[in-house]
């Protein structure tokens, strides 16, 4: 199959899980418990029964639900995801500010993860009984199993009390105007502590299963022909085998995207990122239903671009897919 | 006579196992001479394809140990070789071919690029000429369009192709030892022949000496000078070709030829022939045996002394490691 063709039907696909995303996250909220015309009026300060009617009129709180569904579909496909109940601003504008930092945030953890998580396991693999694969098996279930606040706070603690190497929050320094290199580095030096306590969770899992991979790929016969043919153990490792280990790898890397931008989320409100984390965080707190259904649409098309590219360079790094007519 | 290519003197290889450490090969002692072929035999098992590996200094570590011996190449001892000597002759001196064309090649890498890091490797040559090499010897191995198959995946390939693409990349840098583990047991009858012929073939034109591993007596009759046959980590029986199949010396060796099957035998012959014979059992786990005969156990000839006193190779007209060599009906 072409790879054009194989992207084009893939983003349908993906529309597809969007609306379903939508309409299924549409209706959880509108059954949970909570009136979102109560909260308008309490930041009000206070309503009459006829301003709470009002207020209903204006969000269209007072159609039906199917109704309200249906109006809110049909915004979305004119990419407008309606106005905000608490600042009052079309969301798009406000997730436009949020995504950015978001993404960053999600791709820098994602390649410190895959990164250093392969090396540790290759490292590992090398002799599996040996006592550094012994530290990384316990580092990744520690790792694995500490709760990301929690790591997060013992990150602080450690790199910008103890040591204080890094900012404890925010995504640039209070006062800082400055602008292009100075920017960036301003915002690396932020980036690193949130980043690191995001990439903590997965790397453990790329640790363990590039360990495992490897380890399986090194006894095949292709890397016996490789030894055969006269290559240095570092050929053998990283051209012969870790070419091969890293699919599966890729493979869950994919798949732990949804679990990243979740992950982002209790990241964004320990660093007090400005991302789209916090946004979603704070809109529950307020029943903010359109900017909570904003995030989460645009998280879902997050994944699914996310998931595209990985099968992409999952053909990319395997012919037996590129070729094997499916 | 000349010098050989290859001797194994006394080669002790052991494993860690979890029944301890077992002895995969107790005393291997055999030549290979330049630009013949040898063929190794025996059943699964028996310690041929390790024979094979410590050949190339591959034996897997761990948990696999060298434990005793000399492996020499042109007078060389491979086994006190450093690391970076031995690969400079894996590949150029001694060059290998395995069972499994169909996991021997990388998947991820064009065949064409498999072959060509071979020579990049071992010849001082640019990628353009190496390239063109590969082209000629995907030629050579009788693979057509080969401009065409160096740029497809393994996957791309038939069986016989992907272990035509193994020979090409053995004979990419001109070795003199080539050693082909069970090279066509993977693959269709008719395939089998055009490998062997290939072999041959190649050996005629580049002089290179073959070992063949294999467990297959007919493999063994149509390729092979000299023949060492293998049992539970020994060699039991040595000699020509002729002698070995003519007059086999060794119960198991009859046994083994016993198993080939006779073209043209018909149903209604079976008065006339004896019926295709098996030998009973399965070679003893390495870990239990005891200090007789390895093969006592499944021997019809074997009495108590077999089973107490293992016998040693001994000349019987050639090298044989039997109390009652020759004795009985051949099968």
């Amino acid at each position: 199959m072409g790879t054009a063709r194989y992207i084009t039907r893939r983003l349908a696909y993906g529309l597809i899980l969007m609306i379903g995303v939508v309409v299924l996250n549409f209706i959880l909220i509108h059954a949970a418990p909570g009136d979102p015309a109560d909260v308008i009026a309490g930041e009000m300060g206070g309503a009459t029964e006829e301003m709470m009617a009002q207020i209903r009129a204006r969000y269209g709180l007072d159609q039906p639900l199917p109704v309200q569904l249906w109006i809110y579909l049909s915004n979305i496909a004119r990419f407008d995801l309606g106005m905000s109940y608490y600042f009052d601003r079309p969301v798009t504008e406000l997730i436009g500010q949020r995504i950015w930092p978001t993404v960053l945030l999600v791709l820098t953890a994602q390649l410190i993860a895959i990164a250093l998580g392969v090396v540790m396991g290759v490292l590992a693999s090398r002799r599996p009984n040996g006592p550094f694969s012994g530290f990384v098996s316990v580092f990744s279930t520690v790792g694995y199993a500490a709760p990301v606040f929690w790591t997060g706070l013992m990150l602080i603690i450690l790199f910008s009390v103890i040591v204080p190497l890094f900012p404890v929050e925010g995504m640039t320094s209070a006062r800082f105007r400055g602008t292009g290199l100075a920017y960036a580095l301003n915002v690396a030096h932020h980036l690193v502590l949130p980043a690191f306590t995001l990439a903590i969770i997965f790397l453990a899992q790329y640790a363990r299963l590039s360990r495992a991979s490897m380890i399986e790929v090194l006894g095949a016969d292709y890397v016996r022909t490789a030894r055969a043919k006269g290559l240095g153990e570092g050929a053998v490792t990283f051209r012969h085998a870790l070419r091969n280990a890293v699919l599966p790898i890729l493979t869950v890397a994919g798949i732990q995207f949804g679990n990243l931008i979740s992950g982002a989320l209790l990241v964004e409100t320990v660093f007090n990122w400005p991302g789209m984390g916090r946004l979603a965080f704070d809109s529950v707190l307020r029943r903010d239903y359109p900017t909570l259904l904003g995030v989460l649409f645009c998280a879902s098309g997050v994944v699914v671009i996310a998931n595209l590219l990985t099968d992409l360079s999952y053909r990319l790094a395997d012919p037996r897919i590129r070729t094997g007519g499916r | 006579m000349a010098d050989p290519l290859m001797s194994l003197r006394d080669l002790r290889v052991e494993f860690d196992t979890r029944h301890g450490r077992v002895t995969a090969l107790s005393g291997i002692s055999l030549d290979v001479m330049p630009g013949e072929t040898l063929g190794i035999v025996g059943e699964s098992g028996c310690g041929k394809s390790i024979t094979a590996l410590a050949m190339m200094g591959l034996v897997p570590n761990p948990p696999g140990h060298v434990t005793g011996g000399q492996i020499l190449f042109q007078g060389e001892d491979i086994t006190r070789a450093k690391p970076r000597r031995l690969r400079r002759l894996r590949g150029r001196e001694i060059a290998m071919i395995f069972q499994e064309p169909m996991t021997s090649l990388n998947p991820v890498f064009t065949v064409g690029d498999q072959i060509a890091e071979a020579i990049l490797l071992h010849q001082d040559v640019s990628r353009a000429q190496a390239e063109k090499q590969v082209v000629d010897l995907l030629a050579t191995v009788g693979i057509p369009e080969p401009a065409r198959r160096a740029k497809a995946y393994p996957h791309e390939l038939s069986g016989g192709m992907r272990q035509r693409v193994m020979i090409a990349m053995a004979i990419s840098c001109r070795p003199k030892l080539l050693i082909a583990d069970e090279p066509t047991t993977a693959l269709d009858v008719t395939v089998q022949a055009q490998i062997f012929d290939l072999m041959r073939d190649i050996q005629r034109e580049f002089g290179v000496a073959i070992v063949l591993i294999t467990h297959d007596m007919g493999a063994i009759a149509e390729m092979t000078d000299r023949v060492a046959v293998m049992y539970a980590g020994r060699i039991i029986e040595q000699g020509t070709s002729d002698q070995i199949l003519d007059n086999p010396l060794h119960p198991y060796t009859r046994g083994l030829i016993g198993c080939i099957p006779v073209l043209g035998r018909e149903a209604g012959d079976a008065a006339s022939l004896p019926p295709l014979a098996e030998i009973p059992g399965i070679v003893p786990p390495l870990h239990l045996l005891g200090d007789g005969c390895a093969f006592a156990e499944r021997c019809a000839l074997a009495d108590d002394y077999c089973r107490a006193v293992r016998p040693p190779l001994e000349e019987k007209g050639h090298p044989v490691a039997c109390h009652h060599a020759g004795q009985g009906v051949p099968a």
